[in-house]
């Protein structure tokens, strides 16, 4: 029987750490991503992933059930990203292609997809990560709640601490520029944009 | 929500693209997207950035993080083993380094061990001190080289012979394998296969990405002599004018004197 998010927090909120450990299985992997898309390196990325749990085990007495527990978990995240970048006091920077493995890259891959499909997918991949580097902090992370996790505006207003009005004039402006530099790196054609 | 639409609303279109909006909203953005082939466009194209941001994946990662300790004020997450973290890149350099140099060392040290250090079996050294007492450690004498390929000889027919004996056993341990085992040496088999094909593949992507490397420096190339080309047909062009310019002056000078 599969437990929800409630059930497994009640639980660990009792004291059963292994409740916890399946709540740390099940959010782990979007943590990771987030937190990857934001800071763009991947130690770092494992590194806020793993803290974000820590804290939110510590904090666990602490949480009242307001707001969903993997929102709770994304807002620790967020703040341990954020704090990151500010560490850095610089622009993420991004991996480089040559860091991702084909091989895998290839495993993962379905057969029917063909070897220049893949080249050009993990070129397109690094292309869409380098312009997304180049966005302001909150114009990225607007992004990425949006399209990677499915967040709705006023999730991500309540994450940002912004009115929605703001979140929506983050996420235009973010695809804005996205777009004007995904078109200088020739991977946004007329024919894609359809342009009359 | 407003029944109306105006050009430049930019917040209304993103909830139009993300489908975030109230009905009457989104009939209204539609009516105007209709008539309007600039707000249209504007769609389109966020539409369409929208789609290369789902070829961005994060890279795998091994993370399995657990809490280890019951009480919330002394817990510590760590990662299930510690030896499936990946490594970071300056420790296998320095994991090289280290075995490389208790390689050297180890061999140094067994360069300068006197004979009488080896055991009873002895090591090629030893063997060659036994055949020829009065040569020193340094130097090998035709002797020494004899008994060197004579030991090699007899150790490489007893790996044969053992090597045959094991090949035969394992066949016959595989024939009289229960279905168990049979299961076991499928799977092994098929992770095999699955090795195999996806080193096949990842050669061939690493093929792919040269060939297009290649082909992009080979363009590269071909338009920096195409370049070079035109500019030394330009100096030429300018040499052979000058060239006939001087002629020219002399031809004149010369029919003046005439």
């Amino acid at each position: 029987m599969t437990l929800t998010d409630d059930e497994l927090v009640a639980r660990s909120m009792g004291g059963d750490a292994e409740s916890f450990n399946q709540l740390i299985l099940r959010w782990e992997r979007p943590i990771y991503a987030l937190a990857y898309r934001v800071i763009g390196r991947e130690e770092d990325a494992r590194d806020v992933c793993q803290e974000t749990f820590l804290r939110a085990f510590r904090a666990l007495p602490g949480f009242k059930g307001q707001a969903k527990f993997s929102s709770w978990l994304y807002r620790i995240a967020l703040n341990l990203c954020r704090d990151w970048i500010r560490r850095q006091r610089r622009a993420p920077v991004m991996q480089m292609p040559e860091g991702v493995d084909p091989g895998e890259l290839a495993a993962e891959s379905g057969p029917v997809e063909s070897i220049e499909d893949l080249v050009g997918r993990r070129q397109l991949s690094a292309v869409v990560e380098r312009a997304m580097a180049l966005l302001p902090e909150e114009q990225r992370t607007a992004i990425i709640l949006k399209e990677y996790h499915g967040m709705t505006f006023q999730e991500i207003a309540d994450m940002q601490g912004c009115p929605l009005s703001t979140v929506k004039t983050r996420l235009y402006q973010g695809l804005t520029v996205l777009r004007r530099q995904l078109e200088k790196n020739g991977q946004m054609t007329p024919q894609l944009v359809k342009r009359s | 929500m407003s029944e109306t639409f105006t050009c430049g609303d930019h917040g209304a279109l993103v909830s139009y693209l993300y489908d975030e909006c109230a009905p009457n909203e989104r009939r209204a953005i539609s009516a105007h997207v209709a008539i309007c082939r600039e707000c249209a466009e504007e769609l389109t194209s966020l539409g369409a950035t929208r789609e290369q941001l789902a070829t961005w994946t994060p890279p795998e990662a091994q993370l399995g993080f657990r809490i280890v300790s019951d009480s919330p004020s002394s817990t510590v997450l760590r990662p299930s083993r510690w030896w499936q973290k990946p490594m970071p890149a300056w420790a296998q350099a320095a994991a090289a380094a280290l075995i490389f140099a208790t390689g050297v060392t180890l061999g140094a040290l067994r360069g300068v061990t006197s004979p009488s250090d080896h055991g009873p079996t002895g090591s090629v050294p030893q063997q060659a001190d036994a055949t020829t007492p009065a040569a020193s450690t340094t130097s090998v004498t035709k002797a020494d080289l004899a008994a060197l390929e004579q030991r090699l000889r007899s150790e490489l027919s007893q790996v044969r012979s053992t090597s045959s004996t094991v090949s035969t056993s394992n066949t016959s341990d595989t024939a009289a394998a229960g279905p168990g085992d049979a299961r076991i040496i499928e799977r092994v088999r098929a992770l095999i296969q699955d090795s195999e094909q996806r080193q096949q593949r990842e050669l061939a992507l690493r093929t792919a990405e040269v060939v297009r490397d290649f082909d992009a420096q080979r363009k590269d190339d071909l338009s920096r002599i195409e370049r070079t080309m035109g500019q030394m047909d330009g100096t030429t062009g300018v040499e052979v004018a000058q060239q006939r310019q001087m002629l020219n002056y002399l031809m004149r000078v010369s029919q003046r004197g005439q």
